[in-house]
């Protein structure tokens, strides 16, 4: 079986800094995988590359085994590639339904599908059901983050490319946003790629991580097993995990 | 049809029936400013889709109207075709150029996308103006008019009616997935694409649609005046119909209907003042945009949801 997502030796430079360095990488079909490292790693860059707001300079990403370099980015959404930013962007001016709604019309498989009720249903999976008419952008940093993943599975994708999903949310919230990653994961089989800094969530959430140093792959395997590596502890994470 | 679209339908409905009363007392002078003011409704309601929901801040609007007005007057002038013919074309013609123009400038920001618009108004106005011997330039174009008589009477319900289907039609196109997506674009391209909205077709989409029922304005306006002339063309023309959204409500609905008729009354009555009428307006955009860009709608707004009891 074709892995869910492929990044095979992806280059990226920007003038003199070398982002993206032959960085090879793969998601299993139904594989909850983290992608760890310091600031400056070129995590987003990665990002960047698979879901096509970047070109790459040389390599080819492949979406369940089929090439999708040169896609626009929304064609590779509607075939189910789907992210969320680092920095949540919303529709400010659309209040919560409309930004579920717009979500889910932009990759509605078929026209018969009920839009309506699959909003109602996430509103109460994102328990943002009392800002449901509220704009977007009177929502808390944590509510924003809960509904731009609300919005990634308005209609399930095939693999989900996650921008530091937990960061500067509240633990209530980061329970919510765990749930429903396990949820998705287990009910539609998607794979995800969940970029963060947050050892403890990586440790519950994926068996295999992948850690980026440098714009490279520095090493692969369970986090207990990278993170005994010397060079990612001098590199990254400053001393040993306990 | 969504609750939204009846609540409109409705209200749209009362306030049909209400100005079809209007020539029970109002004289002839009275109902030619209230059809003009008609034109500008269609116009400021189609600028604000293209403008106040997609983010699209085209100069170039009454260009598109005089697209319209002038392909049927000189279809009229030169080959002697009905305005029944004319009309259509124009429309088509206002819809195609507004296709490439929205082609062409689909990649600028905000006030790139301004300036380049108004470039294309203005080369057109010059166009109009040194082509005299095509479209008479400066001296006007002799139109015929709609209906052989130049009683305002049957061009004022000629031009409500197709104020009420043109603002039916954008009421729909509103709440349908394409007005999602237009007003998605307006808040954050990026994160449209990244939805796998097709940004650059919208965009286009809504850049035609927005130019062609200008042209149909267009159209119907020239065979009511009877006499075009580049002034159509002329920068007053779009400022009035920013003037009469922003004083409205920029990007709602409601804006552009309630905005440009009381602009056009009060701009006919303020006329004799010239451009200094121009400039009034002016400062009073500036200041509703200082405060708020939802302007008269703003105001509606409590009286609509207690109305319908919405939350």
């Amino acid at each position: 079986m074709a892995a869910a997502l492929e990044a095979i030796g992806l280059r990226k430079r920007f003038g003199a800094l070398q982002a993206a360095n032959d960085v090879t990488l793969s998601v299993d079909a139904g594989e909850i995988r983290g992608l760890i490292g310091p600031n400056g790693a070129g995590k987003t860059t990665l990002v960047n590359l698979v879901t096509g707001v970047y070109r790459p300079d040389a390599g080819e990403v492949k979406l369940a085994g089929q090439s999708i370099g040169g896609l626009a980015m929304h064609e590779i959404a509607r075939r189910g590639l789907v992210r969320s930013f680092q920095v949540t962007r919303l529709f400010g001016g659309l209040t919560v339904r409309e930004n579920l709604l717009t979500a889910f019309y932009a990759r509605r498989p078929s026209a018969n599908d009920d839009g309506e009720a699959q909003a109602e249903r996430m509103i109460r999976l994102t328990t943002l059901g009392p800002l449901a008419d509220t704009q977007a952008k009177k929502l808390s940093g944590g509510q924003r983050a809960l509904l731009q993943m609300g919005c990634g599975f308005m209609v399930p994708g095939s693999c989900y490319v996650l921008d530091e999903p937990f960061a500067g949310i509240n633990p209530v919230i980061k329970e919510v946003i765990l749930d429903m990653i396990v949820e998705m994961n287990r009910e539609q089989g998607a794979a995800f790629l969940v970029v963060s800094h947050e050892m403890a969530i990586i440790r519950k959430l994926c068996p295999q991580v992948t850690v980026m140093m440098e714009g490279r792959v520095a090493a692969q395997g369970t986090l207990d097993e990278v993170a005994r590596l010397p060079a990612v502890v001098a590199g990254y994470l400053g001393k040993a995990l306990e | 049809m969504s609750a939204s679209f009846r609540r409109s339908a409705v209200a749209i409905a009362v306030a049909a029936v209400i100005l079809a009363l209007v020539p029970l007392v109002a004289g002839s002078f009275m109902l030619h400013v209230a059809t003009i003011a008609f034109y500008y409704v269609i116009l400021a309601a189609s600028w604000n889709l293209l403008a106040g929901y997609t983010g699209q801040f085209s100069l170039a609007h009454h260009a598109f109207a005089a697209i319209g007005a002038y392909t049927s007057g000189l279809m009229g002038y030169h080959l002697g075709t009905s305005p029944w013919i004319g009309i259509p074309c124009g429309v088509v013609l206002a819809g195609l150029c507004g296709l490439v123009l929205g082609r062409l400038v689909l990649r600028m920001r905000a006030i790139y996308l301004a300036i380049a618009t108004w470039a294309f108004a203005e080369t057109f106005h010059i166009y109009l103006t040194a082509d005299y011997k095509f479209t008479r330039g400066e001296l006007g174009l002799s139109v015929k008019s709609l209906y052989g008589t130049t009683d305002p009477m049957p061009y004022y319900f000629t031009f409500l009616a197709l104020t009420v289907v043109v603002l039916l039609g954008l009421r729909l196109l509103i709440d349908s997935p394409l007005g999602y997506f237009m007003r998605a674009i307006k808040d954050d391209e990026l994160r449209a694409r990244s939805l796998g909205i097709d940004t650059t077709k919208v965009k286009i989409a809504v850049f035609a649609v927005s130019s062609a029922i200008a042209g149909l304005a267009g159209g119907f306006y020239g065979h009511f005046i009877v006499l075009l002339s580049p002034q159509m063309i002329d920068f007053s023309e779009m400022a009035k119909i920013v003037v009469m959204v922003v004083i409205g409500g920029f990007g709602t609905f409601l804006g552009p209907i309630i905005g440009a008729a009381p602009v056009q009354v009060v701009m006919t009555y303020l006329q004799a003042y010239g451009e200094w009428n121009l400039a009034v307006f002016a400062l009073i955009v500036i200041v509703l945009m200082r405060f708020s860009m939802e302007g008269l709608a703003a105001l509606f707004t409590p009286l609509w949801r207690r109305v319908w009891k919405l939350p």
